[in-house]
């Protein structure tokens, strides 16, 4: 059962790397939207300390604007980046009205 | 290189000196650091984006023999059941910087599993280490 669907504005939670992650530095705080469901899987903070069948859940593809991602980017407005994270590094956002260029 | 005699390891220690410039403290001085300054060591060595580098090296690249005997070992150990591919990134990661830097992509993937067979006392260091002498006088024998 997905906790978001797509369409859903997230942002990352801003929690202190340790040692392994798959949740990159740059999106953390960061808002996008969801924009695909993954099939659940054992989330990296299990399956890297070898606990292989450990805790599963649904992971999303999420889409972020660059310029939210970068403040000096130069690229075009409409330039996206997407990404996956499983569900626990994931909260509604704030602003839930879907941002401007996103989806 | 030779490490048998004394001139050996004095130009060992010079190439460390070279190729391992990491910043070293006296001791374990200073007693605190700063939060930054944590932050910035605690920061996970895989995760580059946004970090100045370039320019890219794009050229393609023909697996070299031991490359793909490195790839089909770790895949074989994923097959029963030792390790799966997160946690050989996750032993990539715990190589630290200077190496994980310094070394080869399967160079890395090599000293993970390595390690982690020896963590996991699937292989003992010492039986490792004859191994490689072994092989190093058979390759000699060869050449």
């Amino acid at each position: 059962m997905s906790k978001f669907n797509v369409g859903d504005r997230v942002t990352i939670r801003d929690l202190p790397p340790l040692f392994h992650t798959r949740t990159q530095g740059y999106t953390r705080g960061r808002t996008g939207v969801v924009v695909a469901l993954r099939p659940e899987w054992v989330i990296p903070e299990d399956e890297a300390w070898g606990r292989y069948e450990g805790r599963r859940e649904p992971f999303y593809m999420v889409r972020f604007n660059q310029r939210d991602l970068w403040p000096d980017y130069g690229g075009v407005a409409i330039d996206t980046l997407e990404t996956e994270f499983s569900e626990r590094w994931l909260e509604p956002a704030a602003n839930a009205s879907p941002a401007a260029g996103n989806g | 290189m030779t490490k048998s005699s004394p001139s050996g390891y004095t130009s060992l220690l010079q190439s460390i000196r070279a190729h391992a410039p990491g910043e070293h403290q006296g001791a374990d001085l200073p007693l605190r650091i700063s939060q930054e300054r944590a932050e910035a060591m605690l920061h996970v060595v895989h995760d580059l984006g946004g970090q100045p580098d370039g320019p890219l090296d794009k050229s393609l690249h023909t697996p070299a023999y031991w490359e793909k005997c490195t790839h089909s070992t770790a895949e074989c150990l994923a097959w029963r059941g030792v390790w799966v591919a997160e946690e050989r990134r996750r032993r990539e990661n715990d190589l630290g910087e200077t190496i994980y830097f310094g070394t080869p992509y399967y160079a890395r993937w090599l000293l993970a599993a390595t390690k982690m067979l020896i963590d996991k006392g699937l292989i003992t260091p010492d039986e490792l280490l004859e191994k490689m002498e072994e092989v190093r006088h058979r390759e000699e024998g060869a050449a």
